[in-house]
């Protein structure tokens, strides 16, 4: 054995497993998760413990000390001889059992541990499988209530159809070897899985469509783009947990037209205020006795979508805008870009009060309000690809051949132009997410009878001395989507950019 | 034309003519420079023209030019060039219509054809007297030659004299351009507010005179306030009454609008502005210990906590403190008061979070980028000490884009207060805005988004000049252009 490795060598071996890096990642957040329930779990004005909780931390802290354990034999694995060993491997099998705690980091992990030779379509099952068993997992929590919505049980039973299939697709393609071609009937298990995506979960979505270009590639060239991007974003394990945080909440916001009662989120129930987090109501209810949970499951339905929609808005508005102004130059840029100067003065919360105050508070008007104040700077970011990539030969040879300046524009140049505007809309949905809450909370934003996020929060802090759990669930539930959306921002910036190519 | 500037004797003359020249042939300042020396111009336009027909090269280019259409240059000028079109469209694959064929042609010949006069009549005047070409800027430097015209022109045009000193300062061109650009977006803004007002299908009238008012009463309250007048007597007003810092009164509460503004508005820039500078303290040493340690778990920790910080929102994070630290452990006030420095903790933290986590951020990816450039090489490899290639060679550099965010966020924060101000009651100008806007209170909005805009455009210009200040590159860009 060697043992008088350098520095550097002793970086570069651990470096070289992405599971070192991942095992740590995992370790540090369960353990973090761990001490936070088990602080939790205490209640200080009767000095004893809340059982559940106290349970949920200590599985927790067992999982951690497990994956401790398992980095540090990935660590010695690796000095040692340079590799993961298939004994270490097979521990993965058992931290997948963390999943039952709904403890994603370890169990992501671990999927990345058992396999050796890791594809991107095996990673993008794995997270297939999770979203849909998060899904399930939430959704099952509505047993526990009086009573159910009607369509409740079909729900979860297609849910539980979509996760069978899914399992069995990843089982599939983890039998796949790596880079051999895929046999013809994975065209059935391909569209079977696209099929499955109607709950929302996008991720099967992708992997469907990930398998088919695969199949009509039929092996000749080393592997499609979007293949080599998923592959890059799966190395990052935080950008990974973003988009299934993502896509976990499309997915349950698309399923709970199903699955969740909206009457439980909207109607007054005077028998059950300010109830604490139960199984009933798992975290609580207002002051109206609305379960709390249900309406922040609803709440990332408008979430979403305003989130999405006041990003796409401004990015075809002022991408076009951005697109024309740099590829023309001149008179046109300049008349664009300092029109455009004008609404980038005013800062973006500012003008939608000032449009909100003209046009009274509704959910279009937020959305529109949001997007006007964001064109500006996806017009900038698209001016200077566009006016970088033009430069480039081919954009001349194009013009040689005759082409019209809008087909030069829309077909060459805009695409090639598209990466950065990906990353930034990703980056800034957060933000819309943010301000989306913001001003719903001073009121100016989506109307006040319907759960959103910040609309809760404005209920909620006026009860913040007695009941502050009616502040603080929907607060982390923003947290974590526009971190998520932070997260999967940096992952793609990472991966799209052309210095790693 | 500045070339024979020592042949003249004329050296101070020569050089204000050669400015005069350069703004002359600038497209935007050509008609500014007329303009500010009227005067001047008259008589300079006047000696033009005089010297124009005395020097007869109007008649001179007729001559040549029915001399060449004698010898049916012309006809084979159009000929060549439809020739050479038709082939360009065979190549192509277009097909053109012949009046379009036709005419295209007949514009390229023309254009040849002037060339060709132009030449001729450049070869003429080479062969015989060589006097310099007559234009309009040529007669000033001329004129100027006469020390009773330049005395009085110093006297007459002393506007279009300032503006060429500006102009000739490189720092001096690049400081007012912005200024002037600064006006147009001040301008722009209040157009711009002023329009989503005014046609806003909300009626101020009926939200403060109540549901019971009449038809009467709406119609004199909105003669009050002059909102009955049209579109553009009311956009020049409110432009009127943004810089002359007079904005009326405000619909509900009859107060004097800029009064309001001035009492609120410094609230908000106090606590913005302590709120910058502690951020930016905190922010730059640890994204540099974070870029001079990249991938490491202080790295780590830290880019994690600038994410969190990122993305929490304000309100939130306001509740959270005020349930801690007020409510729990009773170490803070929960509302903002004036006279209580201890109460103004929490409003600042909250309000740098987002700026001290987009600095931190910033400041390690450009940090990071600058320390793999060669230069940090080069000075690695001359012996300078670790320390010292960090603090002067890359920090300096690296600067440029912390500042651009700084500017950006500062305006972002400005704006953003409002929520903060909510949260913690403080009576500042985005508090002020907020509660307007119900009604909506036009003058109150316009005041309060306007001067907010005007504010982060003087901030903008600030950080502009401060980029030049910053780096070298930018300097000498300047003075090229």
């Amino acid at each position: 054995m060697n043992i008088t490795l350098t520095k550097q060598e002793l970086n570069f071996r651990l470096k070289s497993a992405p599971e070192y890096g991942q095992a740590s990642f995992a370790g540090i957040i369960t353990l973090a998760l761990g001490l936070v329930l088990l602080l939790n779990s205490y209640v200080p004005d009767e000095g004893a413990f809340r059982p559940a909780v106290l349970a949920v931390g200590v599985a927790y802290l067992v999982f951690a000390a497990l994956q401790f354990v398992v980095w540090l034999l990935i660590r010695r694995n690796l000095i040692a001889i340079g590799e993961i060993t298939a004994g270490t491997r097979i521990m993965g099998y058992l931290l997948m059992l963390s999943l039952f705690t709904a403890n994603v980091f370890a169990a992501t992990a671990a999927f990345q541990l058992v396999k050796k030779r890791k594809t991107a379509a095996y990673t993008l099952a794995v997270y297939t499988l999770l979203t849909t068993l998060l899904v399930f997992a939430v959704s099952s929590l509505n047993l526990f209530k009086p009573y159910v919505s009607n369509g409740f049980l079909p729900g979860m039973f297609l849910l539980l159809v979509s996760a069978v299939v899914q399992l069995v697709a990843l089982l599939l393609i983890a039998k796949s070897a790596n880079g051999t071609k895929l046999p013809r009937w994975m065209w059935s298990v391909a569209l079977i899985l696209i099929a499955t995506a109607a709950t929302g979960n996008l991720f099967a979505l992708f992997l469907g469509l990930l398998l088919i270009s695969k199949l009509r590639d039929k092996g000749y060239t080393s592997g499609s783009k979007v293949g080599d991007i998923i592959d890059r974003l799966s190395r990052s394990s935080t950008s990974m947990l973003g988009l299934l945080f993502i896509l976990f909440l499309l997915a349950l916001s698309i399923s709970s037209y199903l699955t969740f009662d909206y009457g439980m989120a909207i109607d007054n129930n005077y028998a059950a205020i300010f109830q604490p987090p139960s199984l009933e109501y798992p975290l609580g209810t207002d002051n109206f006795g609305r379960d709390l949970f249900s309406r922040i499951v609803f709440g990332a339905r408008i979430s979403l979508v305003v989130g999405l929609l006041s990003t796409l808005i401004p990015v075809i508005i002022g991408g076009a805008l951005g697109a024309i102004s740099g590829y023309y130059g001149r008179q046109t840029d300049n008349i664009i870009m300092r029109a455009l100067d004008i609404l980038y003065a005013i800062p973006g919360i500012l003008l939608a009060i000032a449009i909100i105050a003209a046009f009274g508070a509704s959910t279009t008007n937020l959305i529109l309000a949001l997007s006007i104040g964001a064109i500006p700077t996806y017009a900038r970011t698209m001016r200077a690809n566009v006016m970088l990539v033009s430069t480039l030969e081919y954009v001349q040879a194009a013009r040689a051949f005759g082409s019209s300046d809008l087909t030069i524009l829309f077909k060459h140049i805009v695409p090639n132009s598209l990466a950065p505007m990906i990353v930034k809309s990703t980056l800034t949905i957060g933000t819309a997410v943010i301000s989306t809450s913001s001003l719903s909370f001073l009121g100016l934003g989506v109307e006040p009878h319907i759960p959103e996020w910040g609309n809760i929060l404005k209920l909620g802090s006026a009860y913040l001395e007695t009941h502050s759990y009616t502040a603080i669930y929907p607060g982390l539930a923003i947290i974590a989507l526009v971190l998520s959306f932070n997260f999967l921002g940096d992952g793609l910036r990472d991966a799209l950019d052309p210095k790693l190519d | 034309m500045t070339g024979d500037a020592a042949a003249t004797g004329y050296g101070f003359i020569d050089r204000i003519a050669s400015i005069y020249n350069k703004l002359f042939v600038n497209p935007a300042y050509r008609p500014l420079l007329l303009l500010l020396g009227a005067p001047i111009t008259l008589i300079l336009f006047g000696v033009y023209q005089y010297r124009k027909t005395r020097d007869g090269s109007t008649r001179r280019k007729q001559e040549i030019r029915s001399e060449l259409a004698a010898a049916g240059m012309k006809e084979q000028l159009l000929a060549e060039a439809i020739d050479r079109l038709s082939r360009k469209h065979r190549f192509f694959g277009q097909s053109v219509t012949k009046e379009r064929l036709k005419a295209e042609a007949e514009r390229l010949a023309e254009a040849k054809l002037n060339v060709l006069v132009e030449e001729r009549i450049h070869e003429t005047s080479a062969a015989g007297h060589s006097q310099g070409q007559l234009t309009f800027s040529e007669t000033y430097r001329e004129l100027m030659g006469y020390p009773l015209f330049a005395a009085l022109s110093f006297v007459l045009g002393l506007p279009m004299y300032v503006l060429m000193a500006v102009y000739a300062n490189p720092y001096a061109k690049y400081i007012a351009e912005r200024l002037f650009m600064a006006l147009f977006v001040i301008l722009g803004v209040a157009f711009l507010v002023f329009t989503i007002l005014y046609i806003s299908p909300m009626s101020p009238a009926a939200n403060i005179l109540g549901e019971t008012a009449t038809d009467e009463q709406i119609t004199a309250f909105n003669r009050l306030y002059g909102l009955d007048q049209p579109y553009l007597v009311q956009l020049w007003n409110t432009i009127r009454d943004i810089f002359t810092f007079d904005l009326g009164r405000s619909f509900a509460g009859n107060e004097d609008v800029t009064v309001s503004i001035a009492n609120k508005f410094p609230v908000t820039l106090t606590l913005t502005l302590i709120s910058t500078v502690i951020a930016v303290i905190i922010a730059l040493p640890i994204g540099i210990i974070s870029a001079t340690r990249p991938n490491s778990f202080f790295d780590y920790t830290f880019m994690f906590i600038a994410l969190l910080g990122l993305s929490i929102p304000n309100f939130w994070q306001g509740l959270i403190f005020i349930l801690n630290f007020s409510i729990n452990w009773s170490w803070l006030p929960a509302t903002y008061n004036p006279n209580n420095w201890l109460s103004a903790i929490m409003p600042i933290v909250v309000l740098g979070t987002g700026l001290t986590a987009a600095v931190a951020r910033m400041t390690r990816s450009s940090t990071l980028e600058v320390i793999h450039e060669d230069y940090i090489i080069t000075a690695r490899a001359k012996g300078l000490a670790r320390r010292n290639v960090l603090w002067k060679h890359a920090v300096g550099n690296a600067l440029i884009p912390i500042i651009t965010v700084i500017g950006l966020q500062f305006g972002g924060m400005l704006g953003g207060a409002a929520v903060t101000e909510k949260v913690f009651n403080i009576n500042g100008i985005g508090s002020y805005i907020v509660d307007k806007q119900f009604i909506p209170d036009i003058p109150a909005i316009m005041g309060g988004v306007v001067y907010t805009a005007i504010t982060i455009s003087i901030v903008n210009v600030i950080v502009d000049l401060m980029y030049a200040f910053f780096d070298p590159r930018i300097r000498s860009k300047m003075k090229q252009y």
